[in-house]
């Protein structure tokens, strides 16, 4: 393996590095920080030539240098220092602690700053924070470890990305979703394009400050996303990892009823109806009840014609005949994943490159579900000549998506399956008699519930014509993503303090899905199967020019930058769906008959001019503002203009004279920012339009409707974002982090306001009310031990966030199970309040407002059976109260030891799926939670749960019955590995050996069990698969 | 040198920028929506209108909200399944055989709502469109006169499914209220009265401007105005105007008008001379499972298959009538009989309107207006068409009237509710027969045969609230 690859690598070698010289020896030493620490990673080079090496674990180090020449050492935090080789071939050293170790540089927007003289909120993920956990999407890193931002990964599927919110929810319809940038570029692919591999740093720039010149887009935050670039003067070096596991959902599913508990409740159910509804007499209705008990099941699992006697006991000598199992059929005990990467890195005098190749692969819990993907970088940078720089960034990925439905109320979407169907129907198909049909060959035939003319075990009273795990295997839903960036940019240097730096970059992407419905069972077997296809190619322009100035005089620095920005995205979409396909013929060429073509085109620009000037006094005062102007193709000439600004400052009290040279506190920083942004994040290309819509065919004839109602000066969304935080560092450093205080108002919000459906508009998007976000944010950081053998590191963040309405320009407006009102905030539940089950006959209750004569509350209660009449309360909230994470990061000798935990508290849930589990048997045939045996059975009985009752009620109606506290803590990731002593590796020609064994999701510790608790932001489920744990074992070696 | 290299980048830079900030306007213009089409290119032309008037047509047969919620098939197949004629054995419209759907917060409410709400608007946006374009005066009276008689219609099944029957002590009761133009604020409820009054002007100016003429059979003409109107006058008991509208939807000829060999065939065939409206389907340009009546009645090609017809009703009809579609299983409960009237493929066409109906609503009218000899001379016309052995009746008066209803059942069985039509404007009850799955009988006038005011309206509507449903 190991020769494979450096054959194909060595022509790209020998084109990048260059050779040493003749009269070289080898010298060899070992470096240690200020503290006397073993220091690994510190950069060592021989000047003026392209020599270089880093240290290992324990901080030794070799190179090849002659005579005279100079090393120099360098890392962050720590003096440079260089030594002459003289006679000794050893050269060892003690390097100095830096005082300006906070000269460390952040990337933000459009360029980057020291992060002394950031005024803003921007938190840094490194690459150590990446590298700890397994992504297959990056932007999963931030759960736990950002305070402030809420990660909600919905569902299970591979290579879906999770929703990211930072400081709360600020939009309603415009999305609220924060700007990706990946190397200064607006990002508008699929995120789990990138792997985790190649990124050097994740930024979150949380307040206006940060991101202001960003500002059309950037009222939700920013995700700044660096890619690794090589580094100048570097060896080159070769790493090689890979990584293989299983995965299993992380939280166990809520438990069903079999076949026994069914037919027992299924008849009391029946009898039920008939005894107090239908007012049959008691030996009438349970007699009825087990003669009709199979006919409205449809199917009979049993040995026998009537397996229930009339007094609800299953008859002696019945026994099942089947009894399926379709969490077991739909899910796997173990999916695989496997991850390979090989990376490249380096750089001469005056160039550098990162290429790397990632290879994933990962099953999903639901069977057949997976995700393939492959992707590819090369990052180059060349100093031209001393006045201009230029570099390119290339990167491809593609990547394969099996999805078979796994959230949603389509009939074969799995886990809605798996909470619907009983046990009691059968995998595969059943003739009367409950016998085994095979088909001609002998094999057995799933059973889609849609036998006709078959009066026992053919036809199913729910998800009719259709089998959930057949289905996985006779359809086929797959996704295929390719991802092609270039992104190239030329700096001409003018001066020293003048600069000029043109970006422009071309992305294309291309997302292709294909579903083929079987030709001879399922959905589309009457017309011989289908074949849909959809091929949408996004292009993204971003041409960025910007002119910068950077200039110290005295005590004072000034920055200021001046920017043109012109962006388009173009969306170029084609679908065909045809019908009438051969055996084993998936491609629409096979199609008899054409069912449908579709095509557009949709169009996105936005033209932007941004300044910024900055001055800092002393490296103490720090003061910034910036002002953007926006022009978007969303809106109306009239209202498309939108200006944005914003102003920051920071003061480092630690360098005034009374904190100078403190030992206690080595760091103290205030700052604080303001500053109005916005969002023009429509749902629509055009949402300002009205047209006439085509597509609405009559046979050959055209047609058209009318679109939905419009509001022509619909215009830009505005947020006001003020930030204050804290930065400290004390104790010698062994205790850092910062506190931030945020408000974040959006105004003139892009809202759908519902209509009277009368009107034959149900909502109209227009600019209404506004909402406001507050809240705390916290992040501390230990360094507990820290010596030679060990080192221990403790992290922990937390954030809590207020949402309000602020203003409505209506009442309130109720939406699904929420309702907005003033002073409430988006995420409020307004639902029925239950009151449980009356003794007297087992009827659920709800409570409603006893009304005056005028009509109005009078502040009492009373139940009421009637649930239209109950009165909806508001309930909690989707959103929780806090949320953060917790880091540890143990180091002894070899080993290292890492955890990270993601909590949330203080949000409900409301449990769709429990409350269908908890119904009741209004419906036949669907299945049940164990927790029906509670149920009320005769008067008197004191429960929560109401009597089962085949007829039409309320009882699982939406309620606080089903509304769930949804705390959880969740150990997101954790790793064990083991750092081969260098001696060893040294031996066999390698830099560095570990090998890791890690685990994610291992353990969630939830409130409400059955389902994960990451679900959505509104708090409600859909049916949806659970996360993965997964444990792997991992293999890097740098050579 | 150098310097002058960089000057010059530098002052070409400059340059380039400052002519993009000069385009930046028109670049910003450039964009345009691809897939939607202007007012003015819709207006602009009589082909521009019509197919707007497509657009409406393909519409009524779409998939609105679900399976049990697509379009005026909906409607139709839950008044069907709420009567005695045919029973539902499980699975979609469950809750309609079991008259409970009826509930603010329950899609049977919302829909039936919605939908023909939907349907006014796009048609009120077509009428004022064409009256304020330029287009000639014929053509206006043509394309306005489909577009009101369509209102008409989608108003009357708002009139049918949001209050009791019409009768004149029943004018004042509150009904769904009449938008003729684009509004977002929401209206306060109506009355039955005006309700009804604007749903005859409509229809009177629709006949008045139409022809035979059309583009398809799912279009409007004077016969289809005219068989909506017969409907509307039936349900006003409005004899004379029914007799009228009736006669002139057909044209008179009885036998001319019917295709009894046809009747077994499907009903799956816009083409077929009896249907004076339909909704056509093809592979491409379906509705599939959504397709009411025919994925739920058809016993025989895998869809729903989960109703079946009453034995008491089927035994009704004799073998040698055309209508007879009924086959008789080993079962002993109440799914022993099916029926191949509506045989279901995804470009199965379905009703909406035909002939026979029209002949039995003229027969009725004629009844109700003491014409009893002619009201018989009728009945027999369609009976013997539909079964050359039938014997003419020698009923009188209220059997009469039992035997005329019967033979609308008969007649139309699955296809719009008729027996509910029935039993709602004439105040008559719905009694179901034992061997139901659910035994729910309807009271003369009783609340379930109107649904409430769905919670959706009333969270919106600022003039209408919660007392609305109050005694509903």
């Amino acid at each position: 393996m190991r020769t494979k690859v450096a054959w194909i690598l060595t022509p790209l070698l020998v084109m990048l590095m260059s050779f040493s010289y003749a009269q070289e020896k080898t010298i060899t030493g070992n470096v240690t920080d200020h503290e006397g620490l073993a220091l690994p990673g510190v950069t060592v080079l021989v000047v003026g030539t392209t020599t270089g090496t880093q240290t290992d674990f324990d901080g030794n180090y070799t190179i090849k240098a002659s005579v005279g020449q100079i090393l120099r050492y360098s890392y962050v935090g720590q003096k440079t220092t260089e030594r002459k080789v003289g006679s000794s071939n050893t050269i060892s050293l003690q390097m100095d602690e830096d005082a300006e170790a906070l000269d460390e540089v952040v990337v933000v927007a459009y360029g980057s700053q020291k992060k002394k003289s950031i005024v803003g909120s921007v938190t840094s993920l490194g690459e150590e924070m990446i590298d700890s956990q397994q992504l297959t999407t990056i932007t999963s890193a931030i759960q736990g470890t950002v305070a402030g931002v809420n990660v909600i990964t919905s569902g299970g599927q591979p290579g879906s990305n999770p929703t990211i919110r930072i400081r709360g929810i600020g939009s309603i319809n415009a999305s609220a979703e924060p700007l990706i940038v990946v190397d200064g570029v607006p990002f508008n692919g699929n995120i789990n394009s990138i792997s985790g591999d190649q990124i050097e740093s994740m930024n979150i720039l949380k307040d206006a400050s940060s991101t202001a010149l960003y500002g059309s887009r950037a009222a939700n935050g920013v995700v700044l996303i660096t890619t690794k670039k090589g580094s100048y003067n570097s060896g080159s070096k070769i790493t090689v990892s890979a990584v293989s596991g299983f995965s299993t959902p992380a939280v166990a599913l809520h438990d069903r009823i079999g076949n026994d508990d069914m037919m027992r409740y299924s008849w009391e159910a029946e009898r039920n109806k008939n005894l107090y509804i239908t007012g049959q007499s008691a030996t009438d209705a349970g007699i009825n009840a087990s003669q009709s008990l199979i006919s409205n099941l449809g199917y009979n699992p049993y040995n026998v014609a009537q397996p229930v006697d009339q007094n609800g006991n299953l008859v002696p000598g019945a026994t099942s005949l089947w009894e399926t199992d379709w969490e077991d059929e739909m899910l796997r005990s173990a999916a695989q994943r496997n991850e390979y990467t090989v990376s490249i890195s380096g750089g001469g005098e005056s160039s550098r490159f990162f290429l790397s190749a990632n290879y994933l692969n990962q099953e999903g819990a639901v069977r057949e579900s997976d995700f393939e993907r492959f992707t590819t970088r090369l990052n180059l940078e060349t100093e031209v000549k001393d006045w201009l720089t230029v570099g390119l960034n290339t990167s491809l990925s593609t990547s394969k998506q099996n999805f078979p439905t796994q959230s949603g109320s389509t009939f074969q979407s799995s886990y809605q399956w798996i909470y619907s169907m009983s046990s009691i129907y059968p995998l595969y198909r059943r003739n009367e008699n409950g016998g085994l049909v095979l088909d001609n060959s002998g094999n057995r035939i799933y059973d889609y519930g849609s036998t006709p003319g078959q009066s026992v075990n053919g036809s199913r009273p729910l998800l009719g014509n259709e089998n959930a795990v057949g289905s996985l295997y006779n359809y086929d839903d797959v996704n295929k993503r390719t991802n092609a960036l270039v992104n190239g940019f030329a700096k001409i240097k003018f001066s020293d303090n003048l600069s000029f730096k043109t970006n422009l970059s071309y992305e294309n992407y291309l997302f292709d899905s294909n579903s083929y419905d079987a030709y001879d069972v399922g959905v589309a077997s009457s017309v011989g199967g289908r074949v849909a296809q959809d091929r949408d190619i996004t292009t993204t322009f971003n041409f960025t020019n910007s002119l910068n100035y950077d200039k110290t005089f005295g005590d004072h620095s000034i920055q200021a930058n001046a920017i043109f920005e012109a962006y388009k995205l173009k969306v170029d979409a084609l679908g065909a769906q045809g019908t009438g396909f051969l055996p084993g013929v998936k491609v629409l060429n096979g199609s008899t008959l054409p069912e449908g073509v579709s095509g557009f085109i949709s169009e996105d620009r936005l033209t932007s001019y941004l300044g910024r000037l900055a001055y800092s006094y002393k490296d103490r005062y720090f003061i910034e503002g910036s002002y953007r102007r926006d022009g978007s193709s969303r809106f109306s000439e009239d209202t498309r203009w939108g200006n944005f600004f914003s102003v920051g400052g920071s003061w480092v009290i630690s360098d005034e004279n009374f904190l100078a040279g403190s030992s206690t506190i080595n760091l103290l920083k205030l700052r604080a920012s303001y500053g109005e942004l916005g969002n023009n994040g429509t749902s629509s290309y055009f949402p300002y339009l009205q047209g006439f819509e085509t597509g609405n065919n009559e046979l050959d004839n055209t047609g058209v409707l009318l679109g939905d109602v419009t509001d022509p000066n619909l215009t830009w969304e505005t947020s006001a974002l003020f930030n204050v935080g804290l930065d400290f560092s004390l104790l010698n450093d062994r205790l850092d982090g910062s506190f931030e205080y945020y408000s974040k108002e959006s105004i003139d919000l892009i809202y759908t306001k519902p209509l009277p459906i009368s009107t034959g508009n149900s909502g109209i998007t227009t600019n209404v009310g506004s909402i406001k976000n507050s809240g705390y944010e916290m992040s501390l950081t230990g360094r507990l031990i820290q010596n030679n053998k060990v080192t221990w590191t403790l992290g922990v963040n937390a954030a809590i966030n207020k949402n309000e309405i602020t203003e409505l320009t209506q009442d309130e407006f109720i939406t699904g199970t929420k309702k907005w009102k003033e002073g409430k905030s988006l995420y409020d539940f307004f639902i029925q309040d239950w009151a449980g089950v009356d003794p007297e006959d087992g009827y659920g209750m709800w409570y409603k407002d006893v009304l005056d004569v005028d009509g109005n509350p009078t502040g009492e209660r009373e139940t009421t059976k009637d649930y239209s009449e109950a009165t909806r309360y508001y309930q909690g909230s989707s959103l929780p109260d806090v949320t953060g994470g917790l880091t540890t990061d143990l180091k002894v000798g070899g080993f290292d030891f890492n955890m990270l935990f993601n909590f949330s508290f203080g949000a409900q849930v409301y449990d769709s799926s429990y409350a269908g589990l908890m119904d009741g048997f209004s419906r036949p045939g669907y299945t049940a939670s164990p927790d029906i045996a509670n149920r009320w059975t005769q008067p008197g009985d004191i429960t929560d749960v109401p009597l089962l009752l085949n007829s039409q009620n309320d009882f699982n109606g939406t309620s606080t019955r089903f509304l769930f506290d949804n705390d959880y803590v969740r150990l997101r990731a954790i790793t064990l590995g083991y750092t081969l002593p260098s001696d060893i590796t040294k031996k066999a020609y390698l830099d560095n050996v570990r090998i890791y064994l890690r685990g994610d999701n291992l353990f969630t510790w939830q409130s409400h069990k059955g389902i994960d608790p990451e679900q959505s932001l509104a708090g409600t489920t859909d049916s949806r698969s659970s996360l993965l744990k997964t444990i792997s074992l991992g293999l890097n070696v740098q050579f | 040198m150098k310097n002058i290299i960089k000057k010059g980048i530098l002052s070409l830079l400059c340059t380039s920028s400052l002519v993009f900030v000069g385009c930046s306007e028109d670049y910003l213009n450039e964009p345009q929506p691809t897939e939607v089409v202007a007012e003015s290119v819709i207006f602009g032309s009589r082909t521009g209108v019509e197919s707007f008037l497509s657009g409406i047509a393909r519409r009524a047969r779409r998939q609105f909200t679900s399976v049990d919620a697509a379009g005026v098939n909906s409607i139709y197949f839950a008044r069907t399944i709420k009567g005695n004629d045919l029973i539902h054995a499980r699975s979609w419209w469950g809750f309609d055989y079991d008259n409970d759907n009826r509930e603010p917060t329950y899609r049977r409410t919302s829909f039936s709502w919605e939908f023909p709400y939907y349907m006014i608007n796009q048609i009120n946006a077509c009428i004022n469109g064409v009256e304020t374009s330029e287009l000639s005066e014929i053509d206006k009276q043509e394309l306005t006169g489909q577009a009101k008689a369509l209102r008409a219609f989608y108003y009357f099944q708002l009139a049918l499914e949001f209050q009791e029957g019409y009768t004149e002590a029943n004018r004042d009761l509150p009904a769904p209220p009449i938008y003729t133009e684009l509004s977002t604020e929401g209206k306060p409820m109506g009355t039955l009265g005006e309700l009804y009054d604007f749903i005859v002007d409509d229809l009177k100016v629709a006949i008045s401007s139409l022809t035979e003429e059309r583009l398809g059979k799912s279009y409007v003409n004077v016969n289809v105005a005219n068989g909506i109107l017969a409907r509307v006058y039936l349900a006003m008991g409005n004899w004379s105007g029914a007799e009228a509208a009736a006669f002139a939807a057909y044209g008179g000829n009885v036998n001319e008008v019917l295709d009894p060999a046809t009747y077994g065939n499907g009903f799956d065939d816009i083409s077929n001379k009896e249907w004076i409206w339909g909704m056509p389907q093809t592979g491409d340009q379906s509705n599939y499972y959504y397709n009411a009546p025919s994925a739920f009645v058809d016993p025989i090609t895998p869809a729903y298959n989960n109703v079946y017809i009453n034995e008491y009703f089927s035994n009704e009809f004799t073998a040698t009538d055309a209508r007879n579609t009924f086959q008789v299983g080993t079962a002993t409960d109440y799914t022993k009989v099916t029926s191949t009237k509506f045989l279901f493929a995804f470009s199965s066409d379905i009703v909406i309107m035909r002939t026979a109906e029209m002949i039995l609503i003229e027969a009725e009218a004629k009844f109700r207006q003491g014409d009893e000899t002619g009201a018989k001379d009728l009945l027999f016309e369609l009976q013997s068409n539909r079964d050359p052995l039938a014997v003419k009746s020698s009923n009188t008066g209220a059997a009469l009237e039992e035997e005329i209803l019967l033979e609308r059942r008969k007649e139309m069985y699955g296809e719009f509710g008729v027996e509910w039509f029935d039993a709602k404007r004439l105040q008559r009850g719905i009694v179901r027969t034992p061997n139901h799955r659910i035994v729910k009988n309807l009271e003369p006038n009783d609340k379930r045969f109107y649904l409430k005011i769905p919670q959706v309206e009333i969270d919106a509507n600022e003039n209408i609230d919660n007392s609305v449903n109050a005694n509903r």
